[in-house]
């Protein structure tokens, strides 16, 4: 006869649905954008993007995540803070293997709750990888992006052309509002 | 198994009775937190370490080790939120040392890195069942574990043979004396054979230059930096000891000759290898940033040929923590 059986799982925390913020008008924003030393079709995409919000009057900053652990994680983290700190909203990628997307969603999540806009870019296969960390992150509700997947082994060009494929529509998920994010895709 | 609590495995369940057992014989209390374990960053308290251990069957006298390998984990600098994720396939190796090795019948002769009988098995199944029930570790979910690692079912849980080593044990290198755990990054152990060698310098080199293959984590152009953990059987290590017996000197050998010449690797990858520094003016890329990366231990049988190499995920740093008395 067996008594109580007890529970091996943990307690989870409140979950927070909402997406936060819009990011509204771009103009005379600041907008930080994560990079990393992973994927250089990040870096392409995201610098296809910066074209456009500069152009609707929002101020650029990148950051490159590097190594996240030992004395360089310890100025990563304090580089990453000051970066929020000064940033009006931010777009953090990229979940394209399954450890960077940890640390796309962590630095998402640190970024959401401070109370900026956020959202996070991932690709497709790490999509619902990406929604599993957010909702066990605590914040469900977080906005996430997702770019086709593979995406790294395609030449600059076509990631170019991707890039501005999503534009409105990464707009549109980063709740902007301007007319070019209204606008359908073509 | 239905409430997701398991691996597949038989589970013994985790009644009242049992972990209350569990907790009174390991001797700590159960609402103490030990860690928060990423990615659900939840609190891992003694009575949840207790609970998963008695479904995994670990002996309440391994709460203490059970307890101080969780802290190591959950220290930042190993990354575990990176680790629980990624599409490599690592998991924490525990490696023990101190009179607690032979106390918990934790092996470091033959076998010792999987297929001796004892509770090694249960302890890092204990390990791991908290990594998926706390951490929440699940594969598919979480985890994108491209392929994984049969450690990731019972991990690695073995111990240094110190009384064969010729060097101080790994932990009190590492600032630990007596009873502690290391934990490291593995992506998962490989042998390394050889009937040639007959002095320290023959079996210095195949036991660094089987490390240095391209596709390891270290000379990944993503990483930042990684180790790498070289376990010497213990026939080599008498051998290698008498002539080098300040263990620098073995971590600087290994070190050196672990690394590949640059146009070893395709064109391709030179600009990034270049771009992180790490070509060296004789045109080789070592595998590990400095000597220091390269951890070295002993342990294994006394059957000779035999060494091992456990190669790291890459920025998951290794971690030492003592073992308080249970």
């Amino acid at each position: 006869m067996l008594g109580t059986v007890l529970d091996p799982t943990a307690n989870l925390a409140a979950d927070v649905t909402s997406a936060g913020p819009d990011a509204g008008a771009l103009a005379g924003k600041r907008i930080a954008i994560r990079i990393d030393m992973l994927w250089r079709s990040w870096d392409w995409v995201s610098e296809v993007w910066a074209e456009g919000l500069r152009a609707e009057g929002a101020t650029v900053t990148f950051w490159r995540s590097c190594g996240r652990t030992g004395e360089e994680g310890r100025v990563a983290a304090a580089e990453y803070a000051d970066l929020l700190a000064g940033s009006d909203m931010a777009i953090v990628g990229l979940g394209n293997c399954g450890s960077c997307t940890s640390w796309t969603i962590r630095d998402a999540l640190t970024a959401a709750s401070g109370g900026i806009p956020t959202i996070a870019v991932a690709t497709a296969h790490f999509e619902q990888l990406a929604r599993n960390l957010s909702k066990r992150g605590g914040r469900s509700g977080l906005r996430l992006h997702v770019l086709p997947y593979p995406l790294d082994i395609l030449p600059k060009e076509q990631v170019d052309d991707i890039a501005r494929d999503h534009y409105r529509s990464f707009l549109r998920n980063f709740g902007v509002r301007s007319g070019l994010a209204q606008q359908s895709a073509a | 198994m239905e409430a997701g609590w398991g691996d597949g495995l038989p589970l013994i369940p985790p009644t009242e009775e049992r972990v209350q057992d569990f907790l009174v014989k390991g001797g700590r209390y159960p609402d103490e937190l030990v860690a928060l374990l990423p990615p659900l960053d939840a609190e891992c308290t003694v009575e949840k370490i207790a609970i998963n251990a008695v479904m995994a069957g670990a002996p309440p006298e391994s709460l203490p080790l059970l307890c101080a390998a969780i802290e190591a984990m959950a220290d930042p600098k190993f990354d575990l939120a990176g680790l629980n994720a990624t599409t490599g396939s690592v998991v924490p190796a525990v490696i023990v040392n101190g009179p607690q090795r032979d106390r918990l019948r934790i092996p470091y002769g033959a076998g010792c890195l999987g297929g001796v009988a004892g509770p090694a098995p249960a302890i890092g199944r204990a390990i791991r069942l908290l990594m998926r029930n706390v951490g929440g570790q699940v594969v598919g979910l979480t985890s994108q574990s491209t392929f994984g690692t049969p450690g990731r079912v019972a991990g690695i849980v073995f111990a240094e043979w110190e009384e064969k080593s010729p060097w101080a044990p790994l932990a009190e290198r590492r600032g630990v004396a007596g009873d502690a755990v290391t934990v490291y990054g593995a992506m998962g152990t490989a042998n390394i054979c050889d009937v040639v060698a007959n002095d320290a310098m023959g079996f210095l080199e195949i036991i660094a230059k089987s490390m240095a293959y391209p596709g390891a984590n270290g000379f990944l152009t993503a990483s930042a930096f990684s180790e790498t953990l070289a376990v010497i059987g213990p026939v080599w290590a008498e051998v290698i000891g008498r002539e080098f017996p300040d263990i620098q000197d073995v971590q600087q050998i290994i070190w050196d000759k672990c690394a590949l010449p640059i146009d070893w690797f395709r064109p391709e990858y030179y600009e990034p290898i270049d771009k992180l520094g790490r070509i060296k003016p004789d045109g080789r890329v070592h595998l590990v940033p400095t000597p220091d990366d390269v951890i070295v231990m002993v342990a294994g049988g006394m059957g000779g040929l035999h060494s091992a190499m456990l190669h790291s995920w890459g920025t998951c740093l290794t971690t030492t923590r003592p073992v308080a008395a249970a």
